[in-house]
């Protein structure tokens, strides 16, 4: 069963980046690329060379594999609905936040490696709002915990909200806060966009400038592994008040992402860099109150 | 007895270390170390392994009714932390100091490998002792051996400087402690740590806790006191600072361990938890914030000590408030976890501040500005800074995390159990926020300093260091990886340390933690492995392929150079913005206007300054020089004022002892 969950995450996480293009195609009233479009691009970049700068060292070349390495690892956390995850203990929701942490260092370095200034600003940007949205991240951790009494995934969405209303809209709160942190943290519209490259303005795709071939395969990958991580979660949170089935959860995963991600970038604008500070300050912000609400409601219901 | 032997010693420490040749000073300084270090290694990794605690020395009826020392668990891992940190920071000293000794007067040499060997007993003999006189002694012994480390390079001005104001601060803080002894004296008839337990049962624990809190704190940097730690560390020498901040910090936190524990199960320890978890979040904070705005590498590596502290801080509150509430398992979590990150702070802390020497040492400079592109020319030291890097930022598989996750664990399970919901809400935002900021801090150091390209010639010729630093730094090295990778092992010698603190039997207590820390390991493991396979594979596609190098693609603009780089000050400038209340700004130079369409030559420096620390040196600076303006008054320089001062204070002790006021 726990691999079974852990296919249903990597198909989660190859299906999101097509479902996303579709969706903006659509909205744009375009033809579009075809849904797979991703893949066959990144089995064309399996099939190249590379080409290093001279400027780097031995950390840049091994930056991909840790940065996907680090994803894959986190993915094994994650539970689909009811389907238990490959590996789970007590205290694992850190290991998850860490692991991503870690990915994310890899990549500023291999970014500061290459000596552009691009790069570096790429970098310190990423460091920023990276350093920014882990309170919210947590705290919506945290809320769960409360929530449900327990420290790991595995029973972090067991709550099963059942029939209480109040605790429904405690969950879909969480799973509003986590779609907020999918944006962040995979580099979506509003606060990066994927599609400028060679702007100023960008924060991932500049950082992997410097990269072709293999690596740069590897940390798109890695970003999709990612996002579908953190889909899954705010499925789970949804799955948890409505209906905690697998066969609900994982499509739900690639919807809520595929289709908020696509809309969104299909009729906003990405934000003044100085206003991304505010937009990820108030994830945290809305983070806490998800927090307080339940603790209130806690107090008045008394869950154990 | 006891201060006549250390007496003896001493002066059997000066003649040996004095009388030996230049160069050979520092073996004879090891060899005392080291056998003190290795004997005191054994007895306490006997107690930890089990033995039952020893009573070390006894001295009847003195000052303070009496002292005794003893090596119970929690001074037998503080021991094994000292003793560590003691013989790395003098076996790196020796490559460190080779190029300065041609420079210095053998005495000033002596004088230096004398304080290094006396703070290290010094250390073990702070930990080693129940309390009361021989506590303080041994802690006054350990400042002053201090101020004289920083003293090394006393000609520049900003090192005396530093050490002064070192000095006075530790003064205070001692102060206090003295404060805080004669007190329990008065009260219970003895200072011993075990005296306070019944001096908290008997009367209101509050108030000498928190003169204990800032007396302790005053050496840990705890925030607001921390100000002396940024000045310090970048004007010691570099395995000064490793042995400050790695391992002499450490005592301050022993001795809030003591007393907090000493509040035993009083209802006060909810109060002092909560002070303690306010104390550390503001600590981390502040200090995580200021390391990454500094732009020097010792600068950001004194104030990620005082983040540190804040987080061992923070997870203390956290056990106390879990003790408070009858959870065991968050008192648990909690203790464990500040113990635990004592050690690993004092492993990833040395071996980052003796990679500091190295980059002083070969580029000599610190200066974030002027560095860049080490990577190339010093490869395994930037590999040995880059694990260290990665252990204080708690990124997996090295030790920082282990600790942090046991934090981490104490917060939401304070959560999940409903016991301490708020407090443990804030710490854990607080947390991860402090985390966050501390990779930003740390890539930008790595970043500036050892990826890129070098911003001066003095760094482009730079060569790696003598094999015995690189072995000095293997030590850390090898505590990092290996509570890193085994930690279960690590954390069940650190679990018996928290016997002084818990109810659980030390077994119990292991047995609790031991799937989450036997996971840990595992994913650690995994990951290392996960990593290595795709290495593979991707070496595997790339064979025969066309692999070609080139320069760093510059966006189609042809003309870059050295200079436009991302700088540290860019890098976090974006945090800058948000943090400005934090600190002051001071500048030098101006920078390139806007409406200077060709623009000359510039030079423009900006820095960040510690706002509280601006406001310590402010007022208490100027009071302290309008004291001593008015004391120097009295020194006339004439034997007979001298004699009348002397005459008015036996008629002041005279009359005082009449009144009956003494």
């Amino acid at each position: 069963m726990a691999l079974l969950n852990t296919l249903l995450l990597l198909a989660a996480a190859l299906c999101i980046p097509g479902l996303i293009n579709r969706t903006r195609a659509r909205l744009a009233g375009r033809k579009g690329i075809r849904f797979a479009q991703h893949l066959y691009d990144v089995r064309l970049l399996l099939r190249k060379g590379a080409v290093y700068s001279t400027t780097t060292t031995a950390l840049f070349r091994t930056a991909p594999s840790v940065i996907l390495g680090t994803s894959l690892v986190a993915l094994l956390f994650i539970p689909a609905g009811d389907l238990p995850a490959l590996v789970s203990f007590d205290g694992d929701v850190v290991a998850f936040a860490y692991l991503l942490a870690l990915g994310r260092g890899a990549l500023i370095l291999a970014a500061m490696d290459t000596g552009s200034s691009f790069e570096g600003m790429g970098a310190s940007r990423e460091a920023l709002y990276g350093a920014l949205v882990e309170p919210a991240l947590m705290l919506t951790f945290g809320t769960l915990a409360l929530l449900s009494g327990h420290t790991s995934f595995a029973a972090l969405f067991d709550a099963g909200a059942g029939d209480d209303a109040k605790l429904i809209i405690v969950l879909l709160l969480a799973a509003y806060v986590l779609t907020k942190i999918v944006f962040t943290e995979s580099g979506r519209v509003p606060v990066d966009d994927p599609r400028t490259h060679l702007e100023l303005t960008m924060i991932h795709e500049v950082m992997c400038l410097d990269y072709c071939g293999v690596d740069l395969a590897y940390i798109k990958i890695a970003t999709w592994l990612k996002s579908a991580a953190l889909s899954m979660l705010a499925a789970d949170a949804v799955a948890a008040a409505v209906c905690q089935r697998w066969w609900f959860a994982a499509p739900l995963a690639v919807l809520l992402t595929g289709l908020s991600v696509g809309i969104v970038e299909s009729t906003q604008a990405r934000n003044k860099l100085v206003r991304n500070t505010t937009f990820i300050l108030t994830i945290t912000a809305l983070a806490a109150l998800v927090f307080f609400t339940g603790y209130l409601l806690q107090l008045n219901i008394g869950i154990q | 007895m006891l201060f006549l032997y250390t007496l003896l010693f001493l002066v059997l420490v000066v003649a040996a270390i004095f009388m030996t040749p230049l160069r050979a000073k520092v073996w004879t300084a090891l060899a005392l170390t080291g056998a003190g270090a290795l004997w005191a290694t054994v007895r306490a990794v006997g107690v930890l392994a089990g033995a039952t605690p020893q009573t070390l020395w006894t001295i009847p009826g003195t000052l303070f009714g009496g002292d005794t020392g003893s090596l119970d668990p929690l001074s037998a891992l503080f021991v094994v932390l000292i003793a560590i940190g003691s013989v790395a920071s003098i076996l790196y000293s020796r490559g460190y100091l080779a190029h300065t000794l041609a420079e210095k007067s053998p005495a000033h040499v002596s004088l230096h490998y004398t304080s290094l060997t006396v703070m290290a007993y010094a250390m073990l003999g702070v930990v080693c002792s129940d309390g009361g006189l021989s506590f303080l002694f041994f802690w006054e012994l350990m400042t002053v051996a201090s101020f004289l480390l920083i003293l090394y390079d006393a000609q520049r001005r900003e090192v005396s400087r530093a050490a002064l104001a070192y000095l006075i601060m530790m003064h205070i803080g001692f102060v206090l402690l003295v404060v805080g002894f004669v007190r329990l004296d008065a009260v219970c008839g003895s200072a011993s740590f075990d005296a306070l337990g019944t001096y908290f049962q008997t009367h209101s624990p509050l108030p000498l806790f928190v003169v204990f809190l800032a007396g302790f704190g005053m050496k840990a940097g705890l925030f607001p006191m921390h100000v002396w730690l940024p000045e310090a560390h970048p004007a010691a020498p570099s395995h000064v600072s490793a042995l400050m901040s790695g391992v002499m910090i450490k005592t301050g936190i022993y001795g809030i361990l003591r007393t907090t524990a000493a509040l035993g199960d009083l209802p006060a320890l909810r109060t002092a938890g909560a002070i303690l978890l306010a104390a550390g979040i503001v600590t981390g904070l502040w200090g995580v914030i200021l390391a990454a705005l500094q732009n020097d590498v010792k600068r950001i590596l004194a104030y990620s000590s005082i983040e540190n502290i804040g987080i061992i801080l923070l997870a203390l509150g956290v056990a106390a408030l879990g003790k408070a509430q009858g959870n065991e398992l968050v008192a648990l979590c909690g203790i464990v976890g500040a113990l635990l990150h004592t050690l690993n702070h004092s492993f990833f802390k040395s071996l980052l501040f003796f990679g500091a020497g190295n980059i002083l040492s070969q580029t000599h400079t610190t200066s974030l500005d002027q560095l860049g592109g080490l990577a190339k020319h010093m490869p395994l030291t930037a590999m040995l800074f880059l694990t260290a890097t990665a252990a204080i930022c708690a990124l997996p598989p090295l030790n920082g995390f282990i600790s942090e996750l046991l934090v981490y664990l104490g917060l939401l399970d304070g959560i999940a159990s409903g016991s301490n919901i708020l407090p443990s809400a804030a710490a854990l935002a607080s947390l991860a926020l402090i985390g966050g900021v501390a990779v930003l801090a740390f890539t930008k150091l790595y970043g500036t300093v050892f990826l890129g390209s070098p911003r001066s010639h003095e760094v482009a010729e730079s060569t790696e260091v003598d094999n015995l630093r690189l072995a000095a730094m293997a030590l850390p090295l090898a505590g990092i990886l290996f509570v890193g990778l085994f930690p279960r092992a690590a954390v069940g010698c650190v679990t018996r340390a928290a016997d002084f603190f818990l109810h659980t039997p030390s077994d119990a207590a292991g047995w609790l933690l031991s799937p989450t820390l036997a996971s840990a390991g595992r994913i650690a493991w995994l990951l290392i492995i996960v990593v290595a396979l795709l290495l593979w594979l991707r070496h595997r596609t790339l064979r025969g392929r066309n692999v070609v190098e080139g320069p760093t693609w510059g966006c189609g603009f042809t003309a870059t150079n050295i200079r436009m780089q991302y700088t540290g000050e860019s890098f976090s400038e974006g945090l800058q913005s948000i943090a400005t209340s934090l600190t002051q700004e001071s500048g030098e130079g101006s920078p390139v206007g806007k409406g200077e369409i060709f623009p000359d030559a510039h030079r423009f420096d900006i820095g960040h300054r510690d706002r509280i620390g601006r406001l310590f040196s402010a007022w208490w600076v100027e009071l302290l020089r309008l004291i001593n303006q008015r004391v120097m008054r009295l020194r006339t320089g004439k034997i007979n004022h001298y004699v009348l001062f002397a005459l008015a204070f036996l008629v002041l002790v005279f009359l005082l002892s009449i009144l009956n006021v003494i």
